[in-house]
């Protein structure tokens, strides 16, 4: 085939259809800028359906759900030590390379919660939308899901829930406590360090071995 | 280098404005160069026995889309920085279709109007004036119209988003649309043509 039997108008065609045909691989170079819809966002975190609590994760974690990501901000160390099952430890600067799907409900805890609304903000302006934080972070799950505390003065209903929290604690491997009043509360919280130091250790056998088992158990189900 | 040059801060205002004078007077050279000072070529175009404007502007996407695609996949360029109007689609289609009427009406577009007054067409001196007289009324009928003017707002969007396709899927059917679009194109001249 001759080129020059083609018109100058074809030949520039011809070169359009190339480049068009070859920047169907093109991926656009994301610099370190973003833009965000500030109302949308303001009108998400007026709705409070930025977050989850602390119980509501380890529910979707007993129900063995594989369809989020947890991602913990902590140090590597904290991380180490004790992590919430099925985290991943990604550091707030490694944030953006982390390979995360725009799809993807994405979950994120830092120690107090701080580190983490600062996170869903940062993963919200790059476009992620399904980004959801722990409410009260690391702490609210020590609190809330591991020692749960039931208030002596507490009712039947109160009493009912602590039941149940008290079974999550204690798949989770940490412990229900009952009975300090709420003065002796303020006291109990003194001692919260010591608290800390007794979170279920990892090595032992590990309180929920991540979602890929309750996929198998359902497997196991169907070969009935 | 990394581009845009404005937001980055490698010139300020003053400079800036230069730049814009340099882009204006090359868009109104090749507006003229393509025949586009003259009404009677423009209104051609609505009566499809000339079909320069579709081809001419088509070309100018064309070409500009593929610099910035390659300019972006490079890393030049931060295609997040690109400033983009606004969609607000309901307001956007009742102005297009005004600025429709007034380019059959009128025999220009505004930029070809501007390139035509700066070779001293009488034509295009009196369609400079409409601009002004129009622009007037809009700023004092603006009160009154202003809820429909920000009506159905969908931010700065592009179409990957809009229909959640791949950019580089989407780069590459505007150029096949645009291909096909000029054959088509050529094609109507000769039909519309051969029947006057």
């Amino acid at each position: 085939m001759n080129l020059r039997q083609f018109t100058l108008n074809r030949k520039l065609a011809l070169l359009a259809v190339a480049l068009g045909t070859l920047a169907l691989l093109a991926q656009p170079h994301r610099g370190p800028f973003v833009k965000l819809d500030s109302r949308e966002l303001a009108a998400v975190v007026e709705a409070e359906v930025d977050h989850v609590t602390a119980p509501e994760l380890a529910a979707w974690i007993v129900e063995g759900r594989a369809d989020y990501r947890l991602i913990d901000l902590r140090t590597a160390e904290e991380y180490a030590a004790y992590h919430i099952p099925t985290a991943e430890n990604v550091p707030l600067t490694g944030l953006a390379d982390y390979p995360l799907l725009r799809n993807e409900k994405i979950v994120l805890y830092s120690v107090g919660g701080i580190h983490s609304a600062q996170a869903w903000m940062l993963l919200r302006a790059q476009g992620y939308e399904a980004v959801y934080f722990v409410l009260g972070g690391f702490d609210a799950w020590q609190d809330e899901v591991l020692f749960p505390t039931l208030p002596a003065d507490a009712d039947a209903q109160a009493r009912a829930q602590f039941e149940r929290a008290a079974q999550v604690a204690k798949f989770f491997g940490g412990e229900a406590r009952i009975g300090v009043a709420p003065e002796a509360g303020q006291a109990a919280a003194a001692t919260a360090p010591a608290v800390a130091s007794e979170l279920p250790k990892l090595t032992a056998p590990p309180p929920m071995p991540g979602p890929a088992t309750p996929v198998a158990k359902k497997k196991k189900k169907e070969g009935c | 280098m990394m581009t845009p040059l404005y937001k980055y801060g490698f010139f300020g205002e003053e400079f800036s404005l230069l730049v814009a004078f340099a882009l204006g007077l090359g868009f109104g050279f090749f507006l003229e160069r393509a025949g586009f000072g003259s009404a009677r070529k423009l209104a051609a175009q609505f009566y499809l026995y000339d079909m320069s404007v579709f081809k001419v502007m088509f070309s100018a996407i064309v070409t500009a889309m593929l610099g910035v695609t390659y300019l972006g996949w490079i890393g030049v360029l931060d295609l997040d920085l690109v400033y983009l109007v606004p969609t607000h689609l309901g307001p956007q289609v009742v102005g297009g279709l005004v600025l429709g009427v007034g380019f059959v009406v009128g025999g220009y577009c505004p930029g070809t109007s501007v390139a035509a007054l700066a070779t001293g067409r009488i034509d295009a001196m009196i369609y400079a004036l409409g601009i002004f007289a129009g622009t007037f009324a809009y700023a004092e009928v603006y009160p009154a119209i202003k809820g429909f003017v920000n009506a159905n707002p969908m931010g700065q969007v592009t179409l990957p988003e809009v229909f959640g396709l791949p950019w580089g899927l989407l780069v590459f059917a505007v150029v096949l649309i645009a291909v096909v679009g000029f054959w088509g194109a050529t094609k109507i001249e000769r039909w519309v043509g051969s029947r006057s």
